[in-house]
């Protein structure tokens, strides 16, 4: 699943390991929820769309498509 | 009590305490068993104290080593014993059957490890999988009901 966690990072300059030691995990996780890999839990994800001050459906693209389409 | 170790320390102590253990068995043991639990402790303790400096470095394993996973650590490590059970499993049941092919008396422990492994697996289920056996909130107690739209 596709997400914008990237995009939104990279727009307020801030770096994976910022944004893991924000969200109390770890820069591999962050790399990997960027990357698609992983999936994370509801709590986490919410956390990520507060962090970014989005929400999760905004955040997220279940259907795969592009971001922000 | 691990609760009281402050995290980066748990895995280090416990490999600590499971050698000593380890190594009184061999002082036990008599004989020479002596010079066997110093090699023991010494191994261990080299490997406890590898575990640590692991414990304070930047990556997934890392993370294990020092007991302070996140989610996707935990969830890989799970993952991980899973497998594991499932190989002890499989090669335990590959040891019954080559032990009993070969008419060998060594069978047993290939049994032991299989049964304690599927008792693992079973003490699992009634443990994780407790709550989920409720009745759906909507049962209607066996009384068949009228559809709005029926005659």
């Amino acid at each position: 699943m596709r997400n914008r966690v990237r995009e939104q990072r990279t727009q307020r300059g801030l770096s994976q390991a910022e944004v893991a030691a924000a969200l109390g995990v770890s820069r591999q996780t962050v790399i990997s929820i960027e990357g698609g890999r992983y999936l994370p839990s509801l709590p986490l994800a919410f956390a990520v769309a507060r962090f970014f001050d989005m929400t999760v459906d905004k955040m997220s693209d279940p259907v795969g498509e592009e971001a922000g389409t | 009590m691990m609760k009281f170790i402050r995290p980066r320390l748990r895995k280090p102590v416990g490999i600590a305490l499971a050698g000593t253990a380890y190594a009184a068995a061999w002082v036990v043991h008599g004989g020479n068993g002596w010079v066997l639990a110093i090699v023991a402790e010494v191994g261990v303790i080299a490997l406890a104290i590898a575990t640590y400096v692991w414990g304070g470095r930047d990556s997934d394993e890392d993370a294990l080593a020092g007991s302070r996973p996140d989610e996707r650590q935990q969830l890989i490590a799970q993952r991980s014993w899973a497998l594991a059970g499932k190989v002890t499993m499989f090669a335990a049941f590959a040891g019954v059957t080559i032990a009993v092919a070969a008419r060998a008396g060594w069978w047993w422990p290939f049994a032991v490890i299989f049964a304690v492994t599927g008792f693992g697996y079973l003490l699992g289920l009634s443990t994780y999988g407790v709550g989920e056996e409720s009745p759906a909130d909507d049962a209607n107690d066996g009384h068949q009901l009228r559809s709005p739209v029926s005659h």
